[in-house]
């Protein structure tokens, strides 16, 4: 391997240093996803999030570029994302233009082509920006994956064990630093066992009640404990009912904040109605939340 | 340094020999390298798809440290082993079952060492379903008959009027159809190249060549979206005729559809999408009889269809596929469950397409309850007695 060894890292050997940073980042983990995320450091190898919408998936990445003190490179996946918007792509008014000030010299046609398929003329999209780093390696979020094409997949398999990209005009680039891969994913379709045999896996849940209000005191700092405990204890409530949309942990963060934000210090009949749409995204799951809470008191 | 200890009780009990076998478990092995590669054989010999490369990285692990400490040995195995939720619950047992076997207990069980949970060789099914017990009989007579005329006929006939020997032969023909079927819908995705986009990338260096015109312009059409399509198969007493043809074209519209989700029902719905996935259809069908233990009995509609809502709902209709329901629509449930059911889920569906095998008959109208509470939500309602029907399915499809 000719890729050079990263440097921050050093300074991580354990997973409770793991723990501790990421808290001051206001993440909390358990000593299972820190034991995951040291070995993403360390085997520099991809890792595979998997679980429910928003319980911190796509925010780990985040942190962890802040941990690192490095770039976060991000790519979000949808059905039919192409080469094109993920990797690389020429800019063809520029282009263009470059071939119409050639018109008046002297350049042999090689020399033209060369001169506009060289870097200058090059769109570099999230993929390619990750192996072209020059100071350090960078965090690499592929968000939702699971929206993306067979064929995509298939492509990223190639990239996420050899880290280069060919470009016919240009030549193959290789990764100089090894990004950090963090790839997610919702479960809405299986992913080919090829790509999930070149990452690490971990699956995360919906919190306890426990870890939930360390989460939420850690995201809302000023959070009087009763209403914390309020808060958490009704999302936790709602996730046990059949919901079309389940909240995540950000939807819990969001109600505690709307809730500081409106002047309110307990969760009762009129808070309740009035924020119930920060935490609930469906009009049915805003009635049945209601009836419960008045039958209930 | 917990899980070293049977290491050490081994060399005081002086039970020295090693089994070689597959099995073999902590205790056994003599260095913590060597029990860490026992345990990733371990693992694969309990189903989890682990290769070298994970015992290496194993390795690793227990080098960067991780060794000192029993749970964080834990997790870090975990999360290079397993691939899926499923998997992480297994593990857990395993790796119980692996350390901490003590060899005293296991001198009895030794032979009866099995987890729950893991992939069990499949046992060989008695299928004595979807009309089609004895076969052997009639084969040879079978293939004698053929011809341009009675394959038109065949094509025309209802299912559940075919004798033995028509069965086989409709299943060869069915079988040449649906793949000119797949490929056919496949080929009218591909056509008009000559609309869409002009690519700029080629048409420019195209244009080098001629002083930068652009005289020859190259287009790039959009590419074809691949359709999601999930599938709710009846499979009921009542479907019993039907559903091995139905199920067979469902395999075929795999090859098509790249996502398709299919489900069979009948009192409770049961998810074959992988299963489908597998190229032998006999293998299939006994997989599929094997996790259902439930065919050919009663239907339920409602409430699986409620149950499809319910479990897969979230996760499968997103993107607003196209779902297809093959039933008969006699229910045995509460219609108005069923009506309700239909409309959440044509509210999340680009199209619900229902085929109906009775509609093939003289006659029929679709007045059973079940039929009728769902009808008003479904968007197009088709035959699918015979053959020629199913194949009707092609421009149903081509035009969604």
């Amino acid at each position: 391997m000719e890729v050079k060894k990263r440097n921050p890292v050093q300074k991580i050997n354990s997973t409770t240093q793991i723990i501790e940073a990421l808290e001051k980042y206001h993440y909390v983990a358990d000593e299972e996803f820190a034991t995951t995320l040291f070995l993403l450091l360390k085997l520099q190898k991809p890792l595979l999030l998997e679980g429910p919408p928003g319980v911190g998936k796509t925010e780990i990445a985040l942190v962890l570029s802040q941990l690192l003190n490095t770039k976060l490179i991000r790519l979000q996946c949808y059905e039919g994302l192409d080469i094109n918007s993920a990797v690389y792509e020429w800019n063809y008014q520029k282009q263009l233009l470059g071939i119409k000030l050639q018109e008046d010299t002297n350049l042999s046609v090689e020399e033209k082509e060369h001169h506009i398929f060289s870097n200058e003329y090059l769109l570099r999209r999230p993929l390619l920006q990750s192996i072209m780093e020059e100071e350090k390696a960078p965090v690499l979020l592929i968000d939702e994956l699971d929206r993306s094409d067979e064929e995509f997949e298939a492509f990223l398999l190639e990239l996420l064990s050899v880290f280069q990209i060919s470009i016919p005009e240009l030549g193959t680039i290789r990764a100089k630093y090894k990004p950090y891969v963090i790839l997610t994913s919702n479960r809405t379709r299986e992913l080919s066992d090829a790509l999930k045999r070149r990452c690490l896996y971990h699956w995360i849940g919906y919190p306890s009640l426990e870890k939930e209000m360390l989460i939420v005191k850690k995201r809302v700092p000023g959070i009087e404990q009763h209403l914390l405990q309020q808060v958490v204890a009704h999302v936790q409530a709602f996730r046990q009912q059949k919901l079309a949309k389940t909240p995540g942990v950000s939807e819990t963060i969001d109600w505690a904040e709307s809730l500081i934000a409106l002047g309110h210090r307990e969760v009762n009949a009129k808070s309740f109605e009035q924020t119930l749409g920060s935490v609930l995204k469906s009009i049915e799951d805003i009635n049945q939340a209601k009836v419960e809470f008045f039958e209930t008191g | 340094m917990n899980f070293l200890k049977p290491v050490n009780a081994i060399k005081q009990t002086g039970i020295l020999r090693i089994n070689q076998s597959m099995k073999q478990q902590a205790f056994q092995t003599k260095s913590i390298s060597e029990s860490i590669v026992a345990f990733s054989q371990f693992a694969r010999s309990h189903g989890f798809n682990v290769g070298i490369q994970e015992t290496q990285e194993g390795l690793c692990c227990a080098k960067e440290g991780l060794l000192t400490n029993r749970e964080s040995f834990k997790y870090s195995l975990k999360a290079i082993f397993c691939k899926s939720p499923e998997e992480r619950l297994v593990f857990e047992k395993l790796f119980l079952l692996f350390w901490d076997t003590n060899p005293a207990d296991l001198k009895e069980t030794k032979s009866k060492i099995s987890v729950q949970g893991t992939l069990n060789k499949r046992k060989v099914a008695s299928l004595v379903m979807l009309g089609r017990g004895k076969t052997e009989i009639t084969k040879e007579e079978g293939k004698n008959v053929s011809g341009a005329n009675e394959t038109e006929r065949l094509k025309r006939t209802d299912f559940s009027k075919l004798s033995q020997m028509d069965t086989e032969l409709l299943e060869e023909i069915a079988q040449k159809m649906f793949k000119q079927l797949a490929l056919r819908l496949n080929r009218r995705m591909k056509e008009c190249r000559r609309k869409g986009q002009i690519s700029l990338r080629r048409t420019i260096r195209r244009s080098i060549g001629y002083g930068g015109e652009p005289i020859d312009l190259f287009r790039r059409s959009q590419k074809p979206k691949k359709q999601r399509l999930v599938v709710l198969l009846d499979v009921s007493g009542s479907m019993d005729k039907y559903s091995y043809f139905l199920l067979r074209f469902i395999c075929a519209l795999r090859e098509n559809f790249r996502q398709l989700e299919a489900f069979v029902f009948s009192t409770s719905l049961i998810r074959i999408s992988k299963t489908i996935r597998k190229s032998r259809l006999d293998y299939v069908l006994n997989i599929i009889s094997e996790q259902a233990d439930n065919w050919s009995s009663g239907t339920r509609i409602g409430e699986c269809i409620h149950e499809f809502n319910e479990k897969y709902g979230k996760l499968l209709l997103n993107g607003s596929p196209i779902v297809l329901v093959l039933s008969d629509g006699l229910d045995t449930g509460d219609p108005a469950l069923l009506g309700k059911e239909m409309i959440k889920l044509q509210r999340r569906a680009r199209k619900i397409i229902w085929l109906n095998p009775l509609k093939g008959m003289k006659g029929y109208t679709p007045t059973a309850g079940g039929m009728k509470a769902a009808l008003p939500s479904v968007d197009s309602f088709h035959n699918a007695h015979n053959l020629e029907s199913l194949l009707e399915l092609e421009n149903i499809l081509a035009d969604a």
